[in-house]
């Protein structure tokens, strides 16, 4: 494997990770409303091993966001209390959006890199064509 | 002084060995290379085709299929390059007058 080829793989794996990053975030956002859901959030590992023996990045596991979750005085909603508070979920949508965004940049970057990668190796075969 | 000689010695003979290797199979080496190449290159391609083939068929993940076509592209190009390139010199070596 060539230096270009493993870097491809290498930034496919930082693109796959924060393709990873935003599936949680959307289902943080879709779950924003439900009552007692507490947020998703994941890290990122560094791997180097076997299966990749260039370094990579992957996603760690899903861990839930352990703050309060708010108390919602709603008396009328089927699962109040006998305060007529029901507890709601610690999402917060600026916190998530902001983190979409990140990720989407991530990705970017990733993208750059491994298009930049394909430029770069097709031009040595250029060179090497002349 | 005797030590210093000594470990100069021991320190001088496997770049020795090293230097003399690679001269005794020098055919062997080259050819070597190129069936290892040429295995590498067709992995590449079969790699390629079964991530094509996972991604249609059993959706695998697309960045996958886009790192193992990228390189696969990588591949062949350098490959065809290689072929044209000696299909040329051995063109120039046949416009050779005898």
């Amino acid at each position: 494997m060539t230096d270009f080829s493993s870097a491809l793989s290498v930034a496919a794996s930082g693109m796959q990770s924060q393709a990873d990053r935003i599936r949680h975030v959307s289902e943080n956002i879709a779950n924003a409303d439900t009552p007692g859901y507490r947020r998703k959030v994941i890290s990122f590992e560094a791997v180097r091993g076997r299966d990749a023996p260039n370094g990579a990045v992957q996603p760690g596991d899903v861990q839930l966001d352990q703050s309060d979750l708010p108390q919602i005085h709603d008396p009328g909603h089927p699962m109040a209390d006998e305060n007529g508070n029901y507890q709601g979920s610690n999402v917060d949508l600026i916190i998530e959006l902001s983190d979409a965004r990140e990720a989407q940049r991530s990705y970017e970057a990733n993208l750059r890199v491994f298009d930049q990668l394909r430029s770069m190796s097709s031009s040595l075969n250029d060179l090497l064509r002349r | 002084m005797n030590i210093n000689n000594l470990m100069a010695l021991q320190a001088y003979d496997p770049t020795r060995l090293q230097a003399i290797a690679p001269e005794q199979t020098p055919g062997g080496g080259a050819g070597a290379a190129f069936v290892a190449a040429m295995e590498g290159f067709a992995q590449t391609l079969s790699r390629g085709e079964q991530q094509a083939r996972a991604a249609m068929t059993s959706g695998a993940d697309p960045h996958a299929l886009v790192t193992a076509l990228a390189q696969t592209e990588l591949a062949v190009e350098t490959a065809v390059t290689v072929r044209d390139r000696v299909v040329e010199a051995y063109q120039e070596i046949l416009r050779m007058p005898v």
